[in-house]
């Protein structure tokens, strides 16, 4: 039956080029060929929340008045709304955790040494975009939590020097966060940031398929000379694999949705106290909690003002990693950039940790 | 001789003028203070009982701060440095005000409502008058010099305006201001109840194991009621059997009015306080109805099988029964369903409205009229019941979705399964080849 689809669509548009680029694909076999695994998980993750997304987007109502009300008969009253609306959330959770992992494991084996700097562009501006779909969906449900957390989150963006005020402004509509933010969030949410992320994905994804998978230097060094490494077929060996890995993400979706399902929790009150525990999402606890250490003034600066410049400045160096990497890029070693991974991460985990236990 | 009291004097006239250039400094921005040299001279006597108050007034005190002197209350030349003409009776030297003289000394302006307006507009004025109809004035007006006067409570010196914390008339400072004298034995020895038995001194330790006590100082709420909210204060007095009922209907309305309709209005001596007595006002509980005569009230007076007051006592506290122990089953049942994870908002609601039954039911008990309670306890069952039926088809629901989900997982894993001997022969055909 599928052949004679692909069939029929050969007759008529050509397909060989496609049919040749399949058969010949080969992903490189080795002992760290696990971590390609990842790039696969984290756009079936993508995939969906944007599935989901549209699903919500049937019943959602985005005002500041029924934000709230139509998440709850999305929860409680539309047939399956609860599953779906619990997998958008946990896989939003889940996409964010596929994409750390895979700009890790991409940062140590060093997958972003030439000619594969664009790639790695491309992917570290889509790990900051699913940031940005964190931060605005996290409004959203319009509740108690995301809207304090929303105010402390926009009002971090207000600390960037010179342009803080009108960043945090443009965020918010207006002065404080009200139903103009929630409209902009929802926006920014479903139109803005799908339209960037589709293009970047598919340039990430060209890229990828353009140049094949980065084979770890420790594996290219062990080659012996005019020796290649051994690969097996993309199609069908390796999308198997790559499916494999869906469907068990798909059963641990599944499961919390059902078993911890995302609470929904109070509407938000903008007049009322803000509440104890106010605290954003699990992927922004490391920066919140390290500007919440910051003292108020350092040599003469305000210390939030100067955390946002350093984490300003920690994204520009991430971007920049392959063209300062030039030992990678020669093909020899670079412990100086392990090193200055394996520091990021163990932050990142002993701050997201602090920051939870913190309150 | 001579020379000793003129060295005396400039000395004296001296420690005056550095005293009004502190003074000047110090209490910018209030009323500058007119001559004043009681406090110069009274600040430096070895005698505590004479040097205390001129500290007390210097320091804050409420009527230095609006500009008045020593000598408005005691009379006597303010710019005197010498203690004769000061204390002159020519020059209207009154001493120290005490008993009536005292409240004269007080309503000399406080009575004095075009006065009192310009410092405080809205202040009462009535409170000397107040105070002649008070059990304190009365005795007063016997010769009994033991009774409390204005600065008994307000302070001599020093005196801090009511809404100031540290005042001795601030709300959580007026028991312990009151048991000064009510909570000791000693200064109450003699006094008696109309019965002619003695005034007890135990009120102070039995209002603070009350619940307006514990709203006053744990809750923080200003308006919970101490001493004076129900004695009055300036005409402080026993509220009398028959109008205690209104004495707390004051902030009770709701349960005045259904007590006022009972059969018991005409029965209790004492209104309310037979059953929640009067200083130690305990947390009422539905046990203080029925039948048991080891926890009712009611069977203090109502016990047999004929008794219609023991019926309604037993039909009241099943009513309450019934409508607790099923909010309680059933908030016990929406609470597993949230953990869960199921939305049960709507639920919640349903049971706070039910428990609003439960408060008007027991404030309808009142009236002490069974079919009345009854009422408003079905009204609060029938919610109850309507959540208990929303949270079984929750729980069907919730029973569903893990079915569902049971069902999902093993069709996910038969297609992992599936995939993954497809992966094996797909690679042991590709190493074949």
């Amino acid at each position: 039956m599928i052949s004679r689809v692909v069939d029929w669509l050969d007759e008529r548009v050509d397909l060989s080029g496609v049919k040749h680029f399949i058969a010949e694909k080969g992903v490189p076999v080795h002992t760290q060929e696990v971590w390609y695994y990842l790039g696969g998980l984290t756009l079936f993750l993508f995939v969906v929340q944007v599935f989901t997304g549209i699903l919500l987007l049937l019943y959602y109502r985005p005002s500041a008045s029924e934000a709230y009300e139509s998440v709850q008969f999305i929860v409680t009253t539309v047939p399956f709304g609860w599953l779906i609306r619990n997998i958008h959330s946990w896989s939003a959770n889940l996409l964010v955790a596929a994409a750390f992992a895979h700009f890790f494991s991409v940062f140590f084996l060093k997958a972003y040494r030439k000619p594969r700097e664009l790639t790695w562009v491309s992917g570290v501006l889509l790990l900051f975009l699913m940031f940005g779909f964190g931060f605005s969906g996290y409004l959203l449900p319009w509740n108690e939590l995301s809207f304090f957390a929303t105010k402390v989150g926009t009002g971090i963006a207000g600390s960037v020097p010179f342009v803080g005020k009108f960043v945090m402004r443009l965020l918010r509509g207006g002065d404080d966060v009200t139903g103009a933010t929630l409209s902009r969030f929802f926006g920014f949410h479903v139109a803005v940031l799908p339209a960037i992320t589709t293009a970047l994905v598919a340039v990430h994804l060209l890229l990828v398929q353009r140049q094949g998978m980065s084979v770890p230097l420790p594996v290219e060094q062990q080659l012996k000379p005019g020796e290649r490494v051994r690969t097996m077929p993309f199609f069908p060996n390796y999308i198997l694999r790559d499916v494999l890995a869906w469907y068990i993400s798909l059963a641990v979706l599944a499961a919390l949705a059902l078993f911890d399902p995302w609470e929904l929790g109070k509407k938000a009150d903008p007049f009322a106290a803000v509440p104890a525990g106010i605290r954003p999402e699990w992927y922004f606890l490391a920066t919140f909690h390290t500007l919440k250490l910051l003292p108020s003034h350092v040599f003469g600066m305000e210390g939030e003002h100067l955390g946002v410049m350093g984490f300003g400045l920690v994204v520009v160096f991430l971007v920049l990693v392959p063209f300062l990497d030039r030992r990678a890029s020669a093909g020899r070693r670079s412990p100086l950039f392990t090193a200055l991974a394996i520091l990021g991460l163990v932050y990142l985990v002993v701050f997201t940790i602090l920051g939870h236990y913190a309150g | 001789m001579q020379g000793n009291k003129t060295m005396r004097t400039a000395v004296l006239v001296l420690a005056l003028l550095a005293f009004q250039a502190f003074q000047g400094r110090a209490e910018a921005g209030q009323i500058p203070p007119a001559v004043n040299a009681c406090l110069t001279c009274h600040a430096q006597l070895p005698d505590a009982r004479l040097s205390a108050p001129a500290a007390a007034f210097a320091g804050q005190d409420v009527h230095r701060n609006a500009g008045f002197r020593c000598a408005d209350c005691h009379g006597g030349d303010v710019t005197a440095v010498d203690k004769t003409r000061a204390h002159d009776p020519a020059r209207g030297f009154k001493g120290v005000p005490k008993g009536e003289a005292q409240i004269a000394a007080c309503a000399k302006c406080h009575s004095d409502a075009e006065f009192m307006r310009r410092f405080s507009p809205r202040q009462r004025v009535d409170q000397a008058a107040e105070y002649v109809t008070s059990v304190h004035g009365k005795r007063l007006a016997t010769g009994d010099t033991r009774v409390a006067t204005c600065a008994s409570c307000h302070g001599a010196h020093g005196i801090r305006l009511v809404n100031d914390a540290k005042a001795p008339v601030y709300p959580t400072n007026v028991a312990a201001t009151c048991a000064a004298c009510h909570a000791d034995a000693a200064h109450m020895s003699g006094y008696t109840l109309p019965d002619k038995s003695p005034l007890p001194t135990n009120q102070f330790a039995l209002y603070q194991q009350s619940v307006h006590y514990a709203a006053m100082t744990k809750g923080n709420d200003l308006s919970a009621p101490t001493c004076n909210d129900c004695h009055g204060n300036h005409g402080a007095a026993p509220p009398g059997a028959g109008s205690a009922v209104n004495v707390c209907a004051t902030c009770h309305a709701i349960f005045g009015q259904k007590f006022a309709t009972s059969v018991h209005a005409q029965i209790f001596d004492r209104g309310c306080v037979e059953c929640h007595s009067n200083h130690a006002v305990l947390k009422p509980s539905d046990e203080l109805l029925g039948t048991d005569p080891a926890r009712s009230l009611c069977a203090t007076c109502h016990s047999g099988a004929g008794d219609k007051g023991a019926a309604a006592a037993a039909q009241i506290l099943g009513d309450f029964t019934r409508l607790t122990s099923g909010l309680e089953r059933s908030a016990a049942t929406v609470a597993r369903l949230k953990n869960a994870g199921m939305e049960m908002n709507a639920q919640d609601l349903a049971l706070a409205t039910a428990r609003t039954r439960l408060t008007l039911a027991r404030t309808e008990m009142h009236t002490f009229e069974p079919a009345g309670v009854t009422a408003v306890v079905n009204e609060g069952l029938a919610t109850v019941a309507a959540v208990d039926r929303a949270a079984e088809q929750t729980s069907a629901e919730l029973r569903f979705r893990r079915r569902g989900l049971a069902v999902s997982l093993g069709a996910i894993l038969l297609v992992v399964v599936g995939l993954g001997l497809k992966i094996r022969q797909i690679d042991r055909r590709s190493a074949r080849r």
